[in-house]
């Protein structure tokens, strides 16, 4: 600035507004995410059990943890549930999708079911397929009930099939959201450009597959994003539906995190399983974001 | 809803087209499934359901259920039922929308129309809070919340949720206000409106629906929160998705399904609601979350 | 001491230097252009004087206040914007007098400096609508209402036609000029249409690369280019850029052009000095309106120089019809009457006014001072 001698008072007020505006926001993110960060990696390195404590230990919370089998199962699962989850959504999302997009009557109505279940909490989705599933009361008893008396579905109680319930839940629930995005990505694609493939020849399974899909590259991309996000956040569903059993046979590294820090006194631990977590989710998401926002600029 | 509703130039024989109907339809029944199952049941008395009823439209219609969830039902110690949390997660979700929704409206107006040095990066920062597991922050949260004299208590929660809130509501914002043209500020400011009047008078006038779809997404999220509501609640600050879970998962007395599934209902029909009357918005709201631009 | 003073300003984005010492002196009254292509500097120099964007050196002065530093609205300014920047949520009315109340004017007066405005520009009776409602040209005038009801020092206008069609454009074109001169207000106006900076200024600055190229009446512009860039730049079509041999004949000094067969002719200069050229490559400007047929020929002109050349193509546009042909390897356009006898393929004499033809230095592509 050459000369703000002639600034006036309420010129130079305006020029700081803005950042005295944002900075509340600023330091409310600063503190309660950054710093809260910085001081659960701190508590990874301590002796904490019940309470904070400071006693540093080094990285042996990180391998005690490693040592779990409880850990081993929460990640084995997490494993399974997410490359189920995630498949399962991006296929049906996409297909659902591409269905919905042959000028279907009704198509407002059908959306409108397909995606109210993302509006829905957790706890309540799990509620409702907890007993659904439950071979008590739920679809076992109720095919017995109409005649099929050797019909068994027992998945939700039983160790080896149980995390499949969680995936079906999860997929029930967040499918729809995806078959919105794809949507609006095929509805994002040029109708002239289908046009002059069709003049070329192409047949509808060849428009789609060599022209239209490939374009859904950004779709896919938000999908995954999102998906394996929300997958490494899953915490509310398994607790309405299964608590985590049978056993610990639909333990993941969310619930993991809270009974050993909330329940089983072990705050050292399930600080660094949250510093795990932290880190694979700041894997994908920080170049999801830097790209999204540079691409801005 | 928000997809652009063009209409495809594929086009689709008539076998095709009855089994894509076909599939559409199996895909109606399959979402609507848990919803049929929780609304039946919650109208019939128990042994119709235990009897292997599920399935089946009540015999006997009672609202007994709906009455015993909503004013007497047994969660945790208290035969309270679901009231009272009802009306714990409307005094915490009121102020926390509103709150967010503020923030988040001046962020985005002083991301876009008052850009400095590295704004980009602490937008960045702000907007990578939304995504980060939530267990990461637990400890140091409930420490804070101690020592703020708020641990239990609804404020707390409000803050935790405006905390971890404005990330999305300053996207939100952010993205509305990028494409509201630069110019009409500055001929304000040229007319010699202020900091405060450019944003009242320029650019609030025209924020409906963006204001609309941040007020509908952070009313969906908080009211559906589980994590920080079992977290950082009192006994008498549990927000409904808490109070639920507690009641369904009450291993004492005989499990009372359809008052279970009455309940899950109660907690449901808040957002319930204003999807039906607002899913455009809510469509828009979780897609800006995702897909941006 | 100017009305309004940009005295070596410039303006860096970090270590980019977008705005190189710009130096003008704008006296009241005056209508100054600023025109050059699309990022020449020209907005951002205007949201400079506006005070939208910080001086990083240098000065800007009005009425010899300083104003870097200055909030917009204590400049004593009024802009008009290319989008016009209409308030979407206000009337008219309020849209006019939203500068007013914000600068704490009683309403009564408000009322009265927006109605003598609206009758000025003949919006009266739109006062209570929403910019929506309004067509291309009424919002034109709202966005001048707003601006004049201020009664502003200087007005900045920033591509103020550049969203409005054709006609309309030409319409308004003559709107503002007439405004300018029964108000006598200074003016600084931004545009990358040549035609609008010649007809509407009484001063141009062609800006070219964040330079001030050249600063001048629309006349010495024209004329006298300061180098091929505004040449080129300013004029439809563009002054044809003819590479050329300097040579003595007769004691006069000529410029030796090849034909379309490679024969070369020569055309003699009306300036004298060419001759310390001798020898030498330039470049010659000649404006397509001076290579007439033998008949149009300026008969004021004392230096009428003829060629015969092969035709290309003709491209008759009503009043006039503009034949292209290859002189110095380069395309040439000459402009002629529409009724010349012209046809493309066949070989024509040209008659080129060598007392309008300019020179340039191919080296610094400055014009060669007469």
């Amino acid at each position: 600035m050459a000369s703000n001698a002639h600034a006036d008072f309420r010129s130079r007020l305006q020029v700081w507004l803005p950042k005295l505006v944002l900075s509340p926001s600023l330091a409310m993110v600063l503190v309660f995410v950054y710093g809260f960060i910085i001081f659960s990696v701190y508590l990874s390195f301590t002796d904490s059990r019940l309470l904070p404590s400071y006693g540093w230990v080094g990285w042996e919370n990180y391998s005690k943890l490693w040592r779990l089998s409880h850990w081993e199962i929460s990640l084995t699962n997490m494993g399974v549930f997410a490359v189920l989850y995630i498949g399962i959504c991006s296929i049906l999302g996409l297909g659902l999708a591409i269905f919905l997009d042959q000028k279907i009557r009704g198509e407002g109505f059908i959306r409108t079911i397909y995606l109210y279940p993302m509006a829905l909490s957790f706890i309540v989705t799990g509620t409702a397929w907890k007993w659904f599933l439950d071979p008590g009361i739920g679809l076992e008893n109720v095919m017995q009930s109409w005649g099929w008396t050797g019909f068994e579905f027992d998945w939700i109680k039983n160790r080896d099939f149980a995390i499949y319930t969680v995936v079906l839940a999860a997929v029930w629930q967040t499918s729809g959201f995806v078959m919105a995005m794809f949507l609006a990505g095929l509805r994002g694609i040029d109708n002239e450009m289908l046009k002059a493939a069709q003049m070329d020849g192409a047949s509808n399974w060849n428009l789609y597959r060599r022209i239209i899909i490939p374009q859904l590259r950004p779709a896919f991309l938000s999908a995954f994003v999102i998906l394996s996000h929300l997958a490494i956040k899953t915490f509310d569903l398994v607790i309405a539906l299964t608590g985590g059993g049978p056993g610990r046979a639909t333990e993941l590294p969310a619930t993991f995190m809270y009974s050993y820090t909330f329940t089983r006194n072990q705050m050292g631990i399930g600080a660094a399983s949250a510093v795990i977590m932290l880190m694979t989710i700041a894997a994908i998401m920080i170049p999801y974001l830097y790209a999204e926002l540079r691409e801005k600029k | 809803m928000s997809v652009a509703s063009q209409d495809t130039a594929i086009r689709t024989g008539r076998v095709t087209r009855m089994l894509i109907y076909l599939v559409l339809l199996l895909f109606v029944l399959f979402y609507m499934l848990p919803l049929y199952v929780m609304l039946v049941n919650s109208v019939k008395p128990l042994n119709e359901i235990t009897g292997g009823g599920m399935m089946n439209l009540p015999q006997v219609f009672t609202l007994e259920p709906w009455a015993k969830a909503w004013s007497s039902a047994q969660i945790g110690v208290e035969p309270t039922g679901l009231r009272p949390y009802f009306w714990n997660s409307i005094s915490m979700v009121v102020p926390a929308v509103a709150i967010s929704t503020v923030l988040g409206a001046l962020n985005g107006y002083v991301l876009t129309k008052w850009r400095f040095k590295y704004d980009t990066i602490l937008f960045g920062l702000m907007l990578f809070a939304c995504f980060i597991p939530f267990q990461i922050v637990l400890i140091p949260m409930a420490r804070m919340l101690g020592l703020m004299g708020m641990a239990g208590s609804v404020w707390g929660l409000v803050l935790v949720h405006v905390v971890y809130g404005i990330g999305f509501t300053t996207l939100y914002f952010r993205n509305y206000y990028a494409v509201f043209p630069t110019e009409l500020v500055r001929a304000a400011q040229i007319d010699g409106a202020g900091f405060f009047q450019i944003f009242w008078r320029i650019l609030l006038p025209s924020s409906g629906p963006i204001a609309v779809v941040s007020i509908i997404w952070q009313f969906t999220n908080i009211w559906n929160d589980f994590l920080f509501g079992a977290s950082f609640a009192g006994p008498t600050s549990q927000p409904m998705t808490v109070a639920l879970n507690n009641l369904v998962q009450s291993s004492t007395g005989v499990k009372e399904y359809n008052v279970h599934f009455a309940g899950a209902i109660l907690a449901a029909l808040p957002t319930l609601l204003v999807y039906i009357v607002a899913g455009r918005y809510f469509v828009r709201g979780l897609m800006s979350g995702s897909v941006k631009g | 001491m100017g009305f309004l003073d940009i005295d070596n300003t410039t303006k860096s984005y970090g270590a980019v230097e977008v705005l190189h010492k710009v130096d003008i002196s704008v006296e009241e009254g005056e209508f100054l252009v600023l025109v050059g292509p699309s990022g020449c500097g020209k907005s951002t120099l205007l949201n400079m004087i506006a005070g939208l964007e910080e001086i990083t050196s240098g000065e800007i002065r009005i009425k010899d206040q300083v104003m870097n530093g200055v909030h917009p609205s204590k400049r004593n300014i009024a802009m008009v914007f290319q989008s016009y920047a209409l308030y979407p949520n206000m009337t008219v009315g309020q849209n006019i007098t939203f500068g007013l109340e914000m600068h704490g004017v009683p309403k009564p007066e408000r009322e009265k400096a927006m109605h003598e405005v609206a009758a000025l520009l003949q919006i009266d009776k739109l006062l209570d609508r929403k910019p929506g409602a309004l067509s291309g040209g009424q919002r034109q005038r709202v966005a001048m209402g707003r601006a004049l009801v201020r009664n502003p020092d200087v007005f900045l206008f920033d591509e103020p036609l550049s969203n409005l069609d054709a006609k309309l454009r030409v319409d308004m074109r003559t709107e503002i000029k007439k405004l300018h001169q029964n108000l006598g207000t200074t003016i600084v106006y931004v545009t990358h249409d040549q035609i609008e900076a010649l007809t509407l200024s009484t001063r141009i600055a062609v800006m070219n690369g964040g330079y001030v190229q050249q600063l001048g009446t629309p006349q010495e512009i024209y004329d006298k280019p300061a180098n091929i860039f505004v040449a080129t730049f300013m004029g439809s079509p563009a002054m044809n850029v003819i590479p050329a041999k300097v040579e003595i004949e007769n004691g006069r000094p000529v410029a030796c052009v090849a034909l379309h067969d490679g024969t070369v002719t020569t055309l003699p200069f009306s300036q004298d000095n060419m001759a310390e050229w001798q020898g030498k490559d330039i470049l010659l400007g000649v404006r397509p309106e001076t290579i007439t047929d033998e008949d149009a020929a300026d008969r004021k002109s004392k230096n009428i120089a003829h060629l015969t050349n092969r035709v290309v193509v003709t491209e008759p546009a009503g009043s006039d019809t503009f034949v292209s042909m290859t002189l110095g390897n380069r395309d040439v356009i000459a402009r002629m009457r529409s009724d010349a006898e012209v046809r493309p393929g066949a070989d024509f004499t040209f008659a080129v006014n060598m007392e309008k033809a300019v020179a340039f230095d191919p080296a610094t592509e400055k014009r060669i001072p007469a």
